[in-house]
């Protein structure tokens, strides 16, 4: 491999990292808007939500890309690529989180909720006080968990021509007949960033349960 | 130590959930420097009177009216917004049987973070009387603890000193020491009769007879969902008119008997 | 849009043999990779180091990389190796072994839940190694892992759709296909994803009677 080689899988690591980040940071509070919408059982949306959340998570996220980036234009929304990329994983992330975020807010003690309104505060003010400074806590591994999973998903992207790591390195290998060595340098980038979120993950789950048998 | 001022007026009051009817055109009155305890036998629907008082369960008949002013319903006649039943709600305080004390804050967060965010007052002025009001219920000391790190008993006197630093005009208590461990219940009670001696309109759920006996001005009996009996607390427990109050008494008699206090 | 959804209805061969290659894909890569999970949980647990060792890097290993790019690696990368697989069988091959990775965690996570005392009372009455393992541990096992694996099975069917890039016709590649030739995307893909929906709805009612059948049991 030249030096050529791995400077493009390496403008693909930053494509990856790049739609990844953003896919994440724009999943997480739709995620968590859903998951509200379905929490305070606002009505038909609420069932709408229910519904969009259950196909999404059934549908491949190649799938769903390719029906974003062919269809729309067909209805007249003109889309490229890279904007098809990050609704789609947006759509994927933002269906997993509301999951995450929804058993959090289900399993939200009432009675901490009713304290809240018994004096007074105002519903904005219940749930940035109260509510989210712990639904985040309960929430943060099942949300680093789906953080990991994006990451994952991302190869499939290529399809709709945009160059990440995966695609970066098929292209290399087809160019120089050696395929293994382009797949073991995207092996060493992906390994390492999924392995970090893993471990975070389980650091965080191992702190607040080490927290509870706490008196 | 009461006047004719009238704090609270439930007039007419019915809610069911589902077919079960578990309050039937109950009313009732508090004045001012009131202590009035709300008793009966679990089913009879006092907790969800109590609960109807703040609008945490909506009544599906009656009014409910605060100083004058009617809980829920706005001038207009129609259903209060989240803003105006917030507002409201910031004059009636409420102590919990579970504590809900919010777990994040520390003892001094809890009692400081409704009137600051709720009734806007200046910072220093309610972290002065937060701390004025951790002492009067004797916790001080535990201001920076968070209260994972309390005992049942020292949870509940942070949530009266949370209920308390509102200001409010009529403080209700929810069955606050029927979660509590025998030997914590003492030290709730405690701050209960003081709060009564001092003159704070109180309305208690509660299943501790002694209390009843001794800090109320009045009680109500409840049973299914009705008041059926209400009055003094000494004509009550040495005279009980009707039946159901006499068979429930009679449970606590044995009770007491089996040497529980 | 009535009409383009007639055109996909007229196509229906294609897309019902895409749903069919899904299926086929993800019930034998669920089988079989449950099946070698199994095996390897027990290597997973070992005491013996090495052992435990190469299992916890290939299970660990694997779940660190995309599958799409394991795909690619038994695609492009084997027959440099000498190993050429069709892209069935690349596709077929690298879900079964991707897979077994996280089935083998799976079931590790469950044996980890199991209680002891059946177990014991099966060996202090004396059952064999095989007997005890097939009657008294697999079963209640398999029970208590169902809800985890169906939803492992739902993830088998959507990495079943990346193979439509190594050109497998797979439901995906049928839908493509439909939509590049006669440009109905939309009617073409929606039908996909109801598809894709309806086989994870099924996934899901067999996990519920599978729930079902364990509670009646407790």
């Amino acid at each position: 491999m030249s030096q050529g080689d791995i400077a493009a899988i390496f403008q693909g690591a930053v494509v990856t990292v790049t739609l990844s980040f953003i896919g994440i940071l724009i999943g997480l509070p739709i995620g968590l808007g859903l998951a509200l919408l379905r929490w305070a059982k606002v009505p038909i949306v609420a069932n709408i939500v229910a519904l969009y959340v259950s196909v999404l998570r059934a549908t491949p996220l190649v799938t769903l890309l390719l029906l974003l980036f062919f269809a729309l234009p067909n209805i007249g929304i003109p889309i490229g690529p890279t904007s098809a990329a990050i609704l789609a994983l947006v759509m994927n992330t933002s269906a997993f989180n509301c999951e995450v975020w929804r058993a959090a807010l289900a399993d939200f003690p009432k009675d901490q909720y009713e304290a809240a309104q018994s004096v007074g505060m105002r519903a904005g003010q219940r749930f940035r006080r109260i509510v989210l400074p712990q639904i985040i806590q309960v929430s943060l591994p099942g949300l680093v968990n789906e953080m990991s999973l994006l990451i994952k998903v991302t190869p499939v992207l290529a399809v709709v021509g945009v160059v990440d790591i995966t695609r970066a390195a098929v292209r290399i290998g087809a160019q120089t007949y050696e395929p293994l060595p382009p797949f073991l340098v995207a092996i060493a980038i992906y390994a390492p960033i999924v392995f970090a979120l893993v471990s975070l993950q389980r650091w965080i789950e191992r702190r607040q349960s080490a927290a509870q048998v706490m008196p | 130590m009461t006047s004719t001022e009238k704090v609270l007026d439930v007039v007419g009051v019915s809610k069911r959930f589902g077919d079960v009817e578990v309050l039937s055109d109950v009313s009732f009155q508090v004045d001012k420097g009131e202590t009035v305890c709300l008793l009966g036998p679990s089913g009879s629907g006092k907790s969800t009177l109590l609960r109807c008082i703040n609008w945490l369960e909506r009544p599906d008949a009656g009014q409910i009216y605060l100083s004058g002013k009617q809980v829920g319903i706005s001038n207009a006649g129609i259903v209060m917004n989240d803003r105006e039943l917030s507002e409201l709600r910031t004059h009636i305080g409420m102590v919990f049987q579970h504590f809900a004390l919010w777990p994040h804050l520390t003892v001094l967060q809890n009692v400081m973070e409704a009137p600051v965010y709720a009734q806007r007052r200046p910072r220093q002025e309610v972290r002065d009387e937060a701390l004025a009001l951790l002492s009067k219920v004797g916790l001080f000391e535990k201001r920076d603890a968070f209260p994972a790190r309390l005992s049942g008993g020292q949870k509940q006197r942070v949530g009266i000193a949370r209920a308390l630093a509102m200001r409010p005009d009529l403080l209700l208590f929810d069955e606050p020491t029927s979660a509590l461990d025998p030997e914590l219940v003492g030290e709730v009670l405690t701050v209960m009769r003081d709060l009564a001696r001092e003159g704070m309109t109180m309305v208690v759920v509660t299943h501790e007879m002694g209390f009843a006996r001794d800090a109320a001005t009045r009680v109500l009996f409840l049973d299914r969902g009705r008041v059926v009996e209400t009055g003094s607390p000494e004509r009550f427990f040495a005279d009980p008119e009707t039946e159901r109050a006499q068979q429930f008494l009679q449970r606590f008699a044995v009770a007491n008997a089996a040497g529980r206090h | 849009m009535i009409h383009d959804f007639g055109i996909v209805w007229s196509e229906r061969g294609l897309l019902l043999t895409g749903l069919a290659n899904t299926t086929i894909l993800s019930v034998l890569a669920a089988i079989v990779s449950l099946a070698l999970g199994i095996l390897l949980t027990p290597a997973l647990m070992s005491r013996h180091p090495l052992i435990a060792g190469m299992a916890r890097t290939f299970v660990d290993g694997m779940r660190c990389i995309p599958f799409l790019l394991f795909a690619y690696i038994v695609y492009y990368g084997l027959p440099s190796l000498g190993l050429r697989f069709d892209n069935w069988s690349s596709g077929l091959v690298a879900l079964m072994i991707y897979n077994t990775a996280y089935m083998a965690e799976i079931m590790r996570g469950a044996w980890a839940a199991q209680p002891r005392e059946p177990i014991e009372a099966g060996i202090a009455f004396g059952l064999s190694e095989f007997r005890l393992f097939r009657r008294i541990i697999l079963p209640p096992l398999l029970l208590s892992a169902g809800p985890v694996i169906g939803n492992q099975m739902i993830q088998i069917i959507k990495d079943s759709a990346f193979l439509t890039i190594i050109a497998l016709p797979e439901l995906t590649h049928a839908a493509s296909s439909i939509q590049s030739r006669r440009y109905v995307p939309f009617a073409a893909f929606i039908t996909a994803v109801f598809l894709y929906w309806g086989l994870c709805l099924v996934i899901e009612a067999a996990v519920s009677s599978i729930g079902r059948i364990a509670d009646a049991r407790r």
